[in-house]
């Protein structure tokens, strides 16, 4: 990467003209070689480094960002950051920029997966379509380079550079759909080949779907569908803002056995088989954070400002949001969810032994937060379980559960965890992904039938 | 930025590039958020840049540089070019032919948000949450957000198009919670407010303030009124769930790009076909849909696509059936039908996709109280809470935040956690009666997603209240 994320918030910060302030720089080289029935269609490459800067001036706090480098583009940065902070009004309790932490050493990056170009992209794209010859191909792979840098007038020197690999491939035609999905910072886990055989041959399994009445079902989630589930759960439940403002399932039942006791999630964004990080968007250690310990709720994630808000002891636990979602509150970037004592997944299905088999989600939506009911449907790969066995394929289902009601009873969770790739790639990268197993479930609530799999 | 972007074409087409198109992006964006009394973003954004997408023996390449200069734009050229080249595959993109366009658009703008300093925005934002004070309203949250977007396109077969897009937008919510219940109500929509292209006029305009003491009353009641009951039903349903409505089951399944299934890894495809158009019965026929790039303020109101296709006005569903497709010049060659118009990128990084422009449901005929009067026993749904749809755009599920009864042509008692669920052509089928132009009203959304990298979409939609009959209502986890 041409240019350096330590050397531009340098120079950010040296532009402001006083009061305390913070400079992010996030800079991205990035290539995605989208394809759609077998061919890549939209090939996109990304060069950009945007500076961020917060402002702090008589406790009123003011942002701005920009992707001009150069000394009139930071110092017009640095003005209009000034010109945000003295539009605000001073906020009570404020607690200032952090100072300097030490910061934790993690994996992360690998010079193999930075040394992947245009060309090699390409060809690991092709490589996924390649690995079908009945299925048309839908998908893409991407690799990028990602490198933050936060400096501040309180000491924080930050910098992570980090690299991240994904391969999505829906596998599809009329009538057949499959799915599989592979992320890593490492070289050793990019095999499109691989996800594009997966996607393949589930595909091949789902065609003459039948239809079932709705219905609570027992159920068995591979990993892609239980990682987007969690997540959406998460950022509702995981947060400290929907905490302390009643909203959140979590609010009031901190200490409660609210799950079954095989159910412990976390927060963990320094463990090498996610997309580590070192600190959060203040610069600050992650963490960390119990969640649901054997299906206890034990926690939330914590930033600076909503820990002295609570005002009761609570502390940062690494978890700030970049500053232009400070409204959000701190997230949850890195759920894992431990593994189980369940070898396969057709081990699980003999648990449910009759019931349905999810492969992945598509569209969530919020129903409820405070009940933490989620709907959506299933998708590429959707199976009936009959007699502990995988049967016939089903129509995409229309599901509407209550995350912890699901997670009650649960009969297994798989041995090995799976990283799912948690971004969109809306905006700068950031790579962010969920460390699951596949899970059992003895209740599933399916509330309506969709169409046949496939295109 | 327009030699810049001749030159960026230049260099497409010297490295090989049998067509290339260059856009040079200038976007400023402010936001202004209160919450509790606490200022709790005051943000002033800026990214420019230019992409550069080009087709290079058939296949299609696209890359970007944040440096608005010479090497910026002769880089990313010559990038895309070597992209498409690794990518290429076995078939040959064409374009539907598109006049060689130029001209310059630019919103129309009474007061100029930018001169709208960023005291005044805060003082709106605490204004507004201070009349949204209520004693079981436990969060209260105002935001206004500005944005101007200059561009430049230059094509290859001719387009020099200059466009500057301004947008403004605010809202409000309340959030009461009492006893494990937790309740949300917001003006003038939910989800971020709404947003129009215009100026500072708009904010103003909106009244947050004066709508805040209902905003905040109606959220408080909510904590105590009854869960609304499952059953098949009449539904009456407010123009601004209508305007969700026509995007989610209507836009999306209508953009040709997923009927070719481009989109078949991520948003997902459409049950429509290609074969459908002139023949599919979307609806009843009630049911008039209209795409307009041309609607004043609408947020896909523009002079010029990202492809340099003018501005239209076109019929999409007219009495029920199928008309037209959403289309670029590439989908609109293979469909054989159509000009292209409709592709949109978000900012100088993304490639133009196929993206909703204004898409309205058009009026039909008497007033509100003309739809409940018809109603024996039905259900009144009132602003977007929750949103569920499938890949094909088929089954869907609907939350709003607050739902009356309807006894006898009449609103009863107040419901709440309302949902409704349907299957897309026979819920539009069910569609009985669509208020007339004096209930009309447009909102714009901000969180329309779409592509991979992804990309946001601003789109408008335009509805009046309508009914529709046999409607499910009242799922439950």
């Amino acid at each position: 990467m041409s240019d350096d994320a330590r050397e531009i918030a340098a120079r950010a910060l040296k532009a402001v003209d006083g009061g305390d302030a913070e400079a992010h720089v996030l800079c991205e080289r990035s290539g995605l070689a989208r394809f759609a029935s077998s061919e890549v269609h939209q090939p996109t490459l990304i060069e950009n480094c945007v500076v961020t800067l917060r402002v702090i001036r008589d406790g009123k706090i003011g942002t701005s960002s920009t992707n001009r480098l150069d000394d009139d583009g930071l110092k017009l940065l640095a003005q209009r950051a000034a010109e945000a902070a003295d539009s605000g009004v001073a906020e009570e309790g404020f607690p200032g920029l952090p100072g300097s932490m030490p910061l934790p050493e993690v994996e992360g990056f690998d010079e193999a997966v930075a040394a992947i170009g245009p060309e090699d992209q390409a060809r690991l794209a092709r490589a996924a379509i390649d690995a079908s010859t009945t299925t048309g191909q839908f998908g893409f792979f991407t690799s990028g380079v990602t490198e933050l840098a936060i400096v501040s007038s309180a000491g924080v020197e930050a910098h992570q550079s980090m690299t991240d690999a994904t391969t999505l491939v829906v596998s599809a035609d009329d009538g057949a759909s499959g799915y599989a999905t592979q992320t890593s910072w490492s070289s050793d886990g990019v095999d499109p080949a691989a996800v594009g055989r997966e996607a393949a041959e589930k595909a091949a399994r789902t065609r003459s779907a039948k239809t079932i009445e709705p219905a609570p079902y027992r159920a068995v989630l591979e990993p892609y569908a239980f990682a987007d589930l969690i997540n959406y759960f998460g950022y509702d439940a995981f947060g400290a803002n929907g905490l302390l403002e009643e909203r959140s399932y979590l609010a009031g039942r901190l200490g409660e056995k609210i799950m079954d006791e095989k159910v412990s999630i976390a927060d963990d964004a320094l463990d090498p088989r996610g997309l580590p990080k070192r600190f959060d968007f203040e610069g600050v250690p992650k963490q960390r954070v119990q969640l649901v310990e054997n299906g206890v709720a034990r926690g939330v994630v914590w930033d600076r400002t909503t820990a002295a808000r609570a005002g009761d002891g609570h502390e940062t636990t690494g978890h700030a949001p970049p500053p232009v979602y400070r409204q959000y509150g701190p997230l949850t970037f890195a759920l894992t969810v431990d593994g189980g004592e369940v070898d396969s997944v057709e081990e699980l299905c003999e648990l449910v032994g009759d019931g349905i088999y999810v492969t992945r989600l598509h569209y969530l939506g919020i129903v409820d937060p405070r009940e933490g009911v989620i709907t959506g449907m299933t998708r590429d790969g959707t199976f009936r379980i009959r007699d502990g066995k995988i049967a016939e394929p089903l129509v995409n289902l229309r599901f509407t559960v209550s995350v912890p009601q699901m997670l009650e009873d649960v009969p297994g969770l798989g041995r090995e965890r799976k990283l799912v790739n948690g971004s969109d790639f809306y905006g700068e990268r950031y790579p962010i992904g969920t460390l699951v197993p596949a899970i059992a479930t003895a209740r599933f609530n399916i509330t309506g039938v969709g169409s046949e799999p496939g295109l | 930025m327009r030699d810049l972007c001749k030159a960026a074409v230049d260099a497409a087409l010297g490295a090989g590039a049998t067509y290339a198109d260059a856009r040079a992006v200038v976007r400023r964006s402010q936001a202004v958020s209160t919450k509790n009394g606490r200022v709790e973003n005051v943000t002033d954004l800026e990214t420019e840049g230019i992409g550069v997408r080009v087709l290079v023996g058939g296949a299609w390449g696209f890359s970007c540089d944040r440096r608005l200069d010479a090497d910026g734009a002769r880089d990313a050229a010559l990038r895309a070019c070597a992209f498409a080249l690794a990518a290429a595959g076995s078939r040959e993109k064409a374009l539907a032919p598109a006049p060689a366009s130029s001209g310059t658009y630019r919103t129309p703008v009474e007061k100029d948000p930018f001169e709208v300093s960023l005291s005044e925005k805060v003082d709106l934002c605490v204004r507004a949450e201070e009349a949204l004070r209520h004693p079981d309203v436990k969060v209260t949250e105002a935001f206004v957000r500005a944005q101007r977007e200059h561009k430049v396109l230059v094509t290859s077969d001719g387009a020099e198009i200059e466009q500057e897009l301004v947008e403004t937008g605010g809202g409000i919510d309340a959030l009461a919670a009492s006893d494990g219940g937790f309740q949300m109500r917001s003006y003038p929509s939910a989800h971020g407010g709404s947003s129009a292209q215009g100026g500072w006029e708009y904010v103003e305009n909106l009244g947050l303030e004066r709508e805040a003491p209902r905003v905040a009353e109606q959220a408080a009641a909510l904590l105590r009124a009854d869960v609304c009951p499952p059953g098949m039903t009449t539904v009456v349903i407010d123009a601004e769930q209508m305007e969700l409505q026509v995007h989610e089951s209507v836009g999306h399944p209508i953009e040709l790009d997923r009927v070719y299934g481009s989109e078949a890894s991520y948003a997902g495809t459409s049950f429509l076909k290609a074969g459908d158009l002139g023949s599919l019965r979307y609806g009843s026929d009630k049911m008039n849909i209209t795409a307009d790039s041309t609607t004043p303020g609408g947020l896909g109101t523009f002079g010029f696509d990202d492809e340099g296709v003018p501005a239209r006005r076109e019929p999409i569903v007219v009495e029920g059936v199928l008309r037209n497709f959403l289309t670029s010049r590439e989908t609109a060659e293979t469909l054989g039908a159509g000009q292209g118009g409709s592709m949109r990128a978000d900012g100088w990084n993304r490639m133009p996709l196929i993206r909703m422009t204004n898409l309205h449901l058009e009026p039909g005929e008497g007033s509100f109280d003309d739809l409940l009067a018809d109603v024996d026993d039905g259900i009144y749904l009132e602003t977007n809470k929750s949103w569920s749809i499938d890949d094909k755009r088929l089954n869907f599920q609907f939350g709003t935040q607050i739902a009356w009864e309807i006894k006898n042509g009449k609103l009863g008692r107040m419901l709440r956690d309302a949902t409704y669920t349907g299957i897309t052509p026979e819920f539009w089928g069910s569609l009985d009666a669509v208020a007339g132009p004096e209930a009309w009203h447009m909102q714009g959304l901000t969180n329309c997603g779409k592509g991979q990298p992804g990309q946001g979409a601003h789109v408008s939609h335009g509805s009046s209240p309508c009914r529709f009959r046999g409607v499910q209502v009242g799922v439950k986890a």
